[in-house]
This record gives C-alpha cells, structure tokens and sequence, in this order.
C-alpha cells in the first residue's frame, strides 16, 4: 500500500534523531507499516483519499501539545494529533456540543472535598510511540505546562494552557489509572476547563531531551491521527492512527493536510484551483463565485460572540440607557446583508441553542428608542472611541463590519471614532485592560463562548478584572459575584444550567455588550469531499470525512 | 590590486557592524510585546511576565544586544519565538527558497532585459527603440503585486492551468525542479518578479549602448570598413561592464526577495518570513533576516565593485 | 520587493553622467526650449498636471461621498445609479474614492522624496564641499543605511512602528536620504574641483556666498531629477505597504490600501477590483516619463 511507503520514506529532512532515538523510530515505522496495511482494509470499504485544508491561521499550529494559533489550531491539530482528559462530542449538528469522555472515562468530585475533583482513567490506551498512557503521565503533564519547576515545564504550553489553569491548586496520582486534582475554590467547571488541556508523550518528550524544538518535528499524543511531516511555514501532514482507542472515530481519510492561508482570496483561489479540496472561512463575496463551480459551503451557528466589550469606568458607556441605547441602534439585517447570509443576527452573549440561553431581554433595531435613550441619559451627541482591529483570529471581516456599525450608531446620535490597530495592538489594549486606556469606550474583540466561564462568568466576574481576567471594562456587580460563585459551588448540572440561564438574562438586561453577530463559520469543500458533519463548536471531527480520488 | 581588495574588505566590517545595530534598535523602537505570538489572546500579566522571564526578555536593552551581538558572531541567532526552531535555520530554508526563484528570475530577466535594451539601443529612434522603451518603462511603472493577482485570476482560478499559491505537494524540503508538477509552481511568481528587473535592464542597456555607439571609435571602426554586425559587437562589449553593474544591483536585490511578491503567492521565502515576523513580533526572527539579507547585500555589493575595477581599472574608489 | 532597484538603476545611471560644468547663459532658456519640442513629456505632463489638480480638488469634484457607504449598493458595477466606476465593498462611489485616494498616494508620493532631497541634499553638499573628516563620517553612516536591501528597510521600519500614513512617510524617507545624499555629494565634490571656484576663492568670495551662488546651482539640477525619478518609486512603495498593511489606515482612501480590500471582492467585479492598480499603474508611469523627459532636457551634453 502506498500509504506504508510514505510512511517510511518521507521523514523531515531537519531535526533527524540519532542514535537510539532512530531506532525506536524505525520501529515506528515499521509499525505504521502494518498498522497500514491493517487501515488498508478499512480505508478500501471507507473511499480513503486525502484531505487538504486550506486554514485561516498564519502559520502551522504548534505540535507541542496545547497549540497555538486559536481555536483553529486545537480543532486541526490539537484536538487530531492529541486527546484531553475531557473531549467535545462533535458527532451531531443539530444542537449545542458538550463534553464526553476522553483519556478519562469517569469524573466526579470528592464527597468529602468540594475542592477535589477525581477522575478515572482509561485503560489499555497507547501513545503513538508505544507507551502505555498511565496516570504519572496526566502528572507529568500538568508539570509540563503548569509547574514551572518541574524539568520539563514549557514556557510556550504554559501560555497557551495558563488561562485553564487559573484554579488548578495541584495533582495527585492515586493509582495508576486514577488521578486527583487539586483547586484553589470549589470549582463545578473544572472537567470544562481541563478538557482544554492536552496530554502529550512523556516517552517521546525524555526521547528528544525535553527538546521542545525536535519534539515538534516528531510529536506523539493518543489522538485519532499520527504525526506523518510536517514542512515549517508551509504543510503539516497527519494520517490515521489506527490504533486509536475509539474504533468509531479512526479517520476515514488516508491522510490529511493541513497549509497556512491566512488570505482569503489566496484561501479561494487555492480551492478553485484544485490545490486543497477545503477551505476555512471563505470570503462571503467569493461564495457565490465559488457555488457556481460547484463547491458546498457548510455552515452552522456556533458559539461564538462578535461584539464590543464597554468601558465601565469612565464615558458615556457608564450608563445603563446609552448602552442599550447602542443595542437598539443596531440594524443587525443589514450586516447580515453585508455578509451575504453568512452570520447569525446577535442580541445575547450565547447564540439561542445554548442551554443557558433562557429568554433574555432583547434588543432588536428601534432606532427612535435608541435616540430616545440617549436623551434621556444626557449624552447626545453621544461621543465614543472604539478601538477595532484590521484583521484577526474570529474577528470576521472587521473593517467593513465596523464601517456599518459606525454608521447605524451615528443614525441614532452617536459619534463614533474608530481607532484602527493591528491586531496584536488590540490584543495589548484587550490584556491591560481599562486603567491603561481610559479613553476608548468599546473595544471589538470577538470572543469564544464555548463553556460557561468564557461565555459569561469571564466578562462579569469581579475576579477577572483585567490585566488578571478578561473582563476589560471593571463591570462589577455584587449580585453578579454572588451568582457566580453559586455556580462554581453548584455540581448538579441541571441546577447549574438554571443558575446560568439566570447570569446570561442578566447580562442582557445589564446591557452588558454591544451584541452584534455570531459567526456561522462557513467553510467551502469541494463535491468530492464526503461525510463532513459540522458540529455546533469550535471544533470538528474530521474523521468521518473521505475524499474521492 | 590585492590591496585594493583587502581594503574593500576590510571596509565592510564597520558597515556590518553599523548593519547589526540599526537591526537591533529597529526591533526595540517598535510599541508593544515581543512575546505577543505566544501569547493567547487571554493572558493574563502574571503570565507575561512569567514567560518573559523564561524568554530573557526581561533584562535591559543594551545587556540583550551584547548577548545578542555574541551570539550572533558565533552564528547563534537565536530561536524563533513561535516556532522554537532555530533562527538560522529559519532564515536559510527561506533563503534557499528565495533563491530557487532568483536561480529563475534572473537569467530570464537578464537575458530579455538585455536583448530587449541591445535592439533598443543600436536603432535609436525607430520602432523597435519606442516599442523597447515604452515596453521597459511600463515594467518599471507597474505594481507587481497587483500583476500577480490578475496572473492568478487568469491562470489559476478562470483556466485552471497553474497553482496560486506556496510550493507544492513536497513543501520546499523535497522540492523538485525538473518535475513538472512541481516546478508549475514557480511560473507566476518568476514572471511576476522578473517584470521590474526586465525594465530596468533595458532602460540601462538601451542608455549604455547609445551612449557607446556616440563615441568616436566607433566612427574609427566603421571608417575601417568594419561590419556593421562588427561593431554592434564591439559597442555591446564596450557597453557591457555599465551593465553588469546595474545586473550586480538586481541580483542582490532578487536574492533579498520580494516581499510583495512572495505575499501575493505565499511564497515562503525571505521576504515572506520576514513579513511574518512583523505579524508576529517574533523579534529574533526579524533580527536574524533583516540581518543575514543585509549582509548578504554587502558582499554582493563588495563583488560587483571587485568585479568591476578588475574590468575597468580606472573606477577603483577609495 | 525589487520596486525599488529602480532606485539603484536611476543612481547608477547619475554617477555616468558629469553634471553641467558650469550654468551657462541661457542654461534654462535651453531646457525650455528642448522640453517644448518633446511632445511625449509634455504630454504625460499634462496627465500628471491633471492627476495632482484632480486630487487637490478631489472634493470640488468628487460625485460623492468617499466614506458614504450603502449596504444595498455595495459592489456594484460601472455606471449603477449614477457611480460612474462602480461601488466597493461597502457601497463607496469608487470614483470619489480614487480621486481622495490620490490626494494620499500622492502625498505620500512626493512628501517623502521632497524630505529626502531636502536633508540628504544639505548632508551632501556640506560632505562634498567641506570633505574630510565630515564627508567622510555623513558618507559612511550612509553606507550603513546603504546595505540594506531598501525595500526591507522601509517594511522593516513601517512595521517596526506600526503602520499609519506618518510612520509610512518616516520610513519611506529614511530609504530615500543615503541615495539622495551620494548624489548630491557626488556632484558637490565634482563641482568643487573645477577651476572656477578656485576662482572665486581667490577673489575671496565667502565660503556661503561659493556654496549659495556656484554649488547649489550645479547641485540642484542633478538633486532634481534624480529626486523626480523617484516620486513614481515612491509612489510604488507606499501603496505596497498599504497593502501589506503597514501602510495608511482604513478608511481613509489610499489606493494600495484599496487594492487589499478590494482584493476578496474580485470575484464580484472584477474590473472595479482591478481599478486602484490602474491608478497607480498610471500615475506612476507618467511620473517616470515626465522624469525621463526632464533628465534628457538638463543634461549638456546631449
């Protein structure tokens, strides 16, 4: 089978192993040479061919575990090459995704200790590299990327899995396929917050030396698909790993590739070409042009927040009747208009298939309302500043979506200034948060809204004031705090969901943000590529898909 | 002659050093975070900071440029922030594939620059003078990027007959020339690139050559009953070292890549990696290229003045 | 980006020529007169002369709003209700767009070449003329500046600072002061070792009085053109870090900048697209005639 031979013959040219390290990994291959011969069979019934993704992101997500690049990078290569203790059930498109088990089968916290949460381990799973995946590994892990003692902590896995981490006190093997985790507060979130965090191979990590640099370019996890090359800057390539612990998620593809293309007419022009047979986010006036050579766009709500995070310190945005005022300015038809079809209108934090969403107040286009309001606040003209950016990680089309919100908010008696920066300016001013930039109102930065902490506690909470949390304005509302920490103390689901319905109703009735959109994340494939389900997420599984030849 | 040349030499090694700090300060003269590219959009400060720490970033300016200084003098230019590989090794896989397209761009276009120019400038005045010229301006008049964009337009998505966009299935490790279905890469982004350098050889051939014919020994020549296909000959050698000047200069500037062009293409070469590194703040990367293309520019610069004064002694300058 | 070898081809092109020995009697009345009887510069003058007075008086003439936008009339053909070269992706008019994209592109065409010749001019007609010590300290930190390709430097710089039409001109003109300076000193040194200012030095003529009335005159000639040859190159390179995104900000209309955005559209209208490289495209081509023009008409000896 050809598969075997690539297997073995194309290794990257940079960063070889020597030494006993070749030889195990000879034995690897020697390994996939069976093992592909063994996918043979299934990939004959299943249509096999490769998939090629044209992604969003700048450059190839990093291998080391918890990736880079945003969201993007976890649902490409993250989510593929590893596994979380806690995964996302992507199975279905017609309702909001939630977790399920992943390397651990079953998690509950301690009866004694509200602030221990234990969680039991799958059994007879193995590292691509052959290992076995016990419980010291889930605690190597967390000293990979948590304990900046602990000879293998990485600063890079440190930043990206930092802000899932925030309330992890310590963890504790109890036996080989049971670990214990410690938090600082009673945590009902933790199994949402540790599904983020993905466990790497402690075997190949000691392999390469805790050389993170050669880890990258041989990377090993346990997730549904195997580390094949990877060119830097240019292509990553993975193919199945038919080994993997769930039989019914081992990729019906021979081989997926994946290529940086943060362009998006470089994205289209690439499709049109025949050079990747899908593409992430195509641009929504390319989609026609696109349709007509017989490409499918999918598309599906997911949850994600296009919006503006206010100034609660000082300005205009202070009051209550301006902020709504801004809500009810919004013609948000039109933006859909301007994005072909390709959003779903925005007038809460979550979109409505949220099981929390409940029936918050809304604030749909009633422009004399909004005039109204601002009078009634004593702001008219009502001056403000919003910093924006030109372009970046779920940010849509932000300039010409701005442009439109500018002018619908001036209809009604705003004046808005845009203060335009890149995207790493905005990410400084998102970081530090409204002390140091007192001056502008609004910031545009789209958020993920995939668990309950990043949909709502993050931006209410008092706790999470910036530079320490993402709430940039310093909303603080004691009834707020309190609800919060129900929530955290609350380990009963459906109790839970009530308790959060509540937050997410009061954050409309705040006027919290200025909802505008959610994204539909679009994404265009060629007709050749089959049985794509688009979950309601961030991420995708890309198993189920097969490309004919 | 040796003199000359070790003095030539010897007066780049300021100039490097010049190279070296300009390219340092640059970096730093620049607002923000360095580590913004490992950075989730959610951070917080105390992770910053704990991650500067671990990065170096922490320490003062002039101890980081001396560290960085001695690094980079043993051919240590660091790693690169967002993908921990090593800068040198960063910037050669770019360079090689920067290269890749010069090793195209400049033969075709030095060879059409140069005929184009020699026909132009042995007829002053008559059709194939005005068509040269009005040719040669347009090249150097055009926006380059904005041609590539109508070439992928046109051949890629309307005719499907050449990719628009990187190197192909094999990346650039296994990136086979003599193979068709690689090498159809290269098309748009070689004509893209060769447009300017096209006009530019012209217009400089052209103004050497009719200078050359105005002079007296050609007039000698023909009044020694030569060929006229004789002395066209002898005009193009006489016009050849001003040529070759301009052709060190386009050479240089082909193996510094074109930003704008490899953007077009995400063509992942010098100019390309170095766009990135901008994006991404990832300062050693950005120190490590603007550093490597600049010296890269000096010693081509050196050559062609070599070259020169070994043709044409009388241009030796001090 | 190889824009700007043009750079190095027009400088190389100067050190070939001698300038004028001296400015003889009638030096400009000659100019003029060989000018008068080019009729191509004249010409893409005229084309010039019509692109800068269409952008001064871009808001005399514009038909429309260039920020009004309209979410129905977005992308929309030639002549659609009266918008003679079509709507962008917001429903701008592109034609006011193009016409207050030129006020931009040219501003930071010329703005950065007249810095540049101002104060490389001076650096190098106090090096040539004073030489030494202090030609050779201003000509050796120009070197430095010199071995970088031009084109990284000025992406290097605009980037470095982040972007915005001042940082674009800042950097722009930091990539024009070392050739500008070479040729002003180039023709400044020339000039010194004629005869005739040894002349008027031994009248006793004051050292200002020798540079004001017999230096500057020679110099500003060869400054001039060569300062006119780069205004296209300039041209070229700002629009190109509008386009990377280094360069002027939305929504300001700059026709690099146009070119970017309007580059997910082209599948809508194309030729609308296409329109802002046709500005640049022209404006840039007349600018290199009309200097190509000017340099034939200066030079003595032809």
């Amino acid at each position: 089978m050809a598969l075997g031979n690539h297997l073995i013959l194309r290794r990257p040219r940079s960063g070889r192993l020597e030494g006993p390290a070749a030889l195990i990994q000879r034995s690897i291959a020697m390994l996939a040479l069976a093992a592909s011969v063994m996918l043979a069979g299934i990939a004959a019934q299943a249509g096999g061919g490769t998939l090629t993704v044209g992604m969003t992101a700048g450059d190839l997500p990093a291998t080391t575990g918890n990736p880079d690049q945003g969201f993007e990078g976890y649902r490409f290569v993250g989510y593929n090459l590893y596994d979380s203790l806690v995964l996302w059930d992507l199975s279905k498109s017609d309702k909001a995704t939630d977790i399920k088990p992943g390397l651990a089968t079953r998690w509950q916290v301690d009866k004694a200790n509200p602030k221990r949460w234990i969680f039991e381990l799958r059994k007879g799973v193995k590292w691509h590299d052959g290992c076995d995946f016990t419980a010291d590994d889930v605690v190597w892990n967390l000293g990979y990327s948590a304990d900046q003692k602990s000879p293998q902590f990485n600063p890079a896995q440190f930043a990206q899995s930092r802000s899932y981490l925030g309330n992890f006190a310590g963890v504790t093997k109890i036996d080989d396929h049971i670990v214990a985790f410690d938090t600082k507060v009673p945590d009902s979130l933790f199994p949402y917050e540790i599904s983020y965090v993905l466990m790497i191979s402690p075997c190949r990590a000691k392999e390469v030396k805790y050389n993170w640099a050669n880890y990258a370019q041989h990377p090993s996890g346990t997730g549904p698909y195997r580390f094949d090359r990877i060119v830097p800057h240019q292509r990553l390539e993975l193919v199945p790993n038919p080994a993997y612990w769930d039989k019914t998620r081992i990729p019906k593809q021979d081989r997926l590739v994946l290529i940086p293309m943060p362009e998006a007419s470089t994205r289209t022009a690439a499709l049109l070409a025949g050079q990747v047979n899908w593409i992430e986010a195509p641009s929504p006036d390319a989609v026609d042009r696109l349709k007509a050579a017989g490409m499918r766009i999918v598309t599906n709500p997911y949850p994600h927040n296009w919006t503006y995070q206010l100034n609660f310190v000082k300005g205009p945005f202070t009051d209550k009747r301006v902020r709504q005022a801004a809500n009810y300015a919004l013609n948000r038809s039109d933006m859909k208009e301007l994005l072909n079809g390709l959003m779903l209108e925005g007038y809460s934090t979550v979109p409505p298939s949220t099981p929390y969403y409940g029936h918050p107040l809304l604030y749909k286009y009633d422009p004399d309302k909004a005039t109204a309001l601002l009078k009634e606040g004593g702001c008219l003209p009502c001056k403000v500043t919003f910093a924006i950016s030109t372009s970046g990680s779920g940010q849509m089309q932000p300039l010409p979506m701005n442009e439109l919100v500018k002018s619908q908010m001036e209809a009604v008696g705003f004046q808005v200034t845009l203060d335009t920066m890149d995207w790493n300016a905005l990410l400084d001013v998102t970081r530090a948060g409204v002390d140091k930039y007192p001056d502008i109102n609004a910031i545009n930065v789209s958020r993920q809204t995939q668990d309950p902490f990043n949909a709502l506690i993050r931006h209410v909470w008092t706790k999470q004031w910036a530079p320490k949390g993402s709430n940039w304005g310093h909303y603080s509302n004691p009834d707020v705090d309190r609800l919060v920490e129900q929530i955290y103390g609350e380990f009963d689901p459906a109790k839970r969901v009530a308790l959060l319905t509540n937050l997410n109703e009061k954050i409309n009735e705040d006027a919290l943000l200025i909802f505008v959109a959610h994204d539909l994340n679009p994404r265009a494939m060629s007709p050749k590529v089959h049985g794509f389900v688009q979950a309601q997420s961030w991420f995708q599984d890309l198993t189920p898909v097969s490309v004919e030849p | 002659m040796i003199r000359y040349i070790l003095r030539r030499i010897l007066y780049a090694i300021p100039i490097a050093f010049g190279v070296s700090v300009v390219c340092f300060s640059l970096v730093y003269i620049a607002p923000g975070d360095p580590l913004q590219t490992v950075m989730p959009p959610d951070a917080t400060a105390e992770t910053i900071a704990i991650v500067k720490h671990a990065y170096g970033f922490d320490k003062p300016l002039p101890i980081q440029f001396l560290i960085w200084l001695g690094n980079v003098v043993t051919g240590d230019f660091g790693v690169s922030i967002s993908t921990r590989r090593p800068v040198i090794l960063e910037v050669t896989d770019a360079l090689a594939n920067t290269s890749l397209l010069a090793l195209f761009a400049v033969p075709l276009s030095f060879s059409i620059g140069f005929a184009m120019g020699a026909a132009a400038g042995c007829f002053p005045g008559r059709w194939i003078d005005r068509i040269v010229t009005g040719a040669a301006v347009v090249g150097v008049s055009l926006p380059n990027y904005w041609l590539g964009i109508v070439l992928v337009i046109f051949f890629s998505v309307q005719y499907m007959l050449l990719p628009a966009t990187g190197m192909g299935p094999n990346g650039s490790t296994e990136f086979h020339i003599l193979q068709w279905s690689d090498a159809r890469f290269l098309v748009l982004p070689v004509i893209t690139l060769a447009m300017i350098p096209i006009g530019i050889l012209a217009r400089t051939t052209r103004a050497a050559v009719a200078e050359v014919r105005n002079q007296d020994f050609v007039q000698t020549l023909r009044a020694k009953g030569l060929s006229e296909w004789a002395v066209t000959r002898h005009v193009l050698k006489n016009a050849l070292p001003q040529v070759m000047a301009v052709m060190g200069l386009q050479f240089g500037y082909l193996l510094g890549g074109s930003i704008l062009v490899e953007t077009v293409f995400t063509w992942p070469g010098s100019g390309f990696l170095l766009s990135k590194a901008i994006i991404n703040r990832d300062v050693p990367v950005l120190q490590g290229t603007i550093l490597t293309l600049s010296l890269i520019f000096v010693a081509t610069n050196l050559i062609v003045d070599l070259l020169q004064s070994l043709i044409d002694p009388r241009i030796r300058r001090g | 980006m190889t824009d700007i070898a043009a750079l190095a081809d027009r400088l190389e092109a100067f050190e070939e020529q001698a300038p004028p020995a001296t400015i003889v009697r009638g030096y400009w009345q000659s100019v003029f007169d060989r000018l008068r009887h080019d009729p191509v510069t004249l010409a893409f003058g005229a084309i010039v002369l019509l692109i800068v007075l269409a952008a001064v008086f871009a808001p005399l003439i514009a038909p429309f709003d260039p920020y009004a936008e309209s979410i129905i009339g977005r992308l929309k053909p030639f002549g659609w209700r009266g918008h003679l070269l079509g709507t962008d992706e917001l429903g701008r008019d592109m034609l006011s767009r193009l016409l207050f994209g030129g006020r931009v592109s040219l501003l930071m065409g010329v703005v950065p070449v007249l810095i540049a010749a101002l104060i490389g001019g001076v650096l190098g007609v106090v090096g040539g003329f004073v030489g030494g010590r202090v030609n050779t300290a201003i000509m050796r930190t120009m070197d430095v500046f010199y071995a970088f390709p031009s084109v990284l430097l000025a992406v290097a710089i605009a980037g470095a600072m982040g972007g915005g039409i001042g940082n674009g001109m800042l950097a722009l003109t930091l990539v024009f002061i070392p050739p500008m300076c070479r040729v002003a000193e180039t023709a400044t040194t020339q000039i010194r070792a004629l005869d005739f200012i040894e002349a008027a030095r031994a009248t006793g003529a004051k050292t200002g009085t020798i540079i004001r009335y017999h230096v500057l005159g020679n110099v500003l000639g060869p400054v001039f053109i060569y300062a006119s040859s780069l205004v296209s190159v300039s041209i070229l390179l700002a629009s190109g870090l509008s386009f990377l995104g280094l360069g002027v900000r939305p929504p300001i209309p700059d026709w690099g900048l146009m070119l970017s955005t309007l580059r997910q559209s082209i599948y809508v209208v194309p030729f609308v697209c296409a329109l802002p490289g046709v500005a640049i495209f022209i404006t840039s081509i007349c600018f290199n005639l009309v200097s190509d023009g000017l340099r034939a008409a200066m030079d003595v000896r032809m």
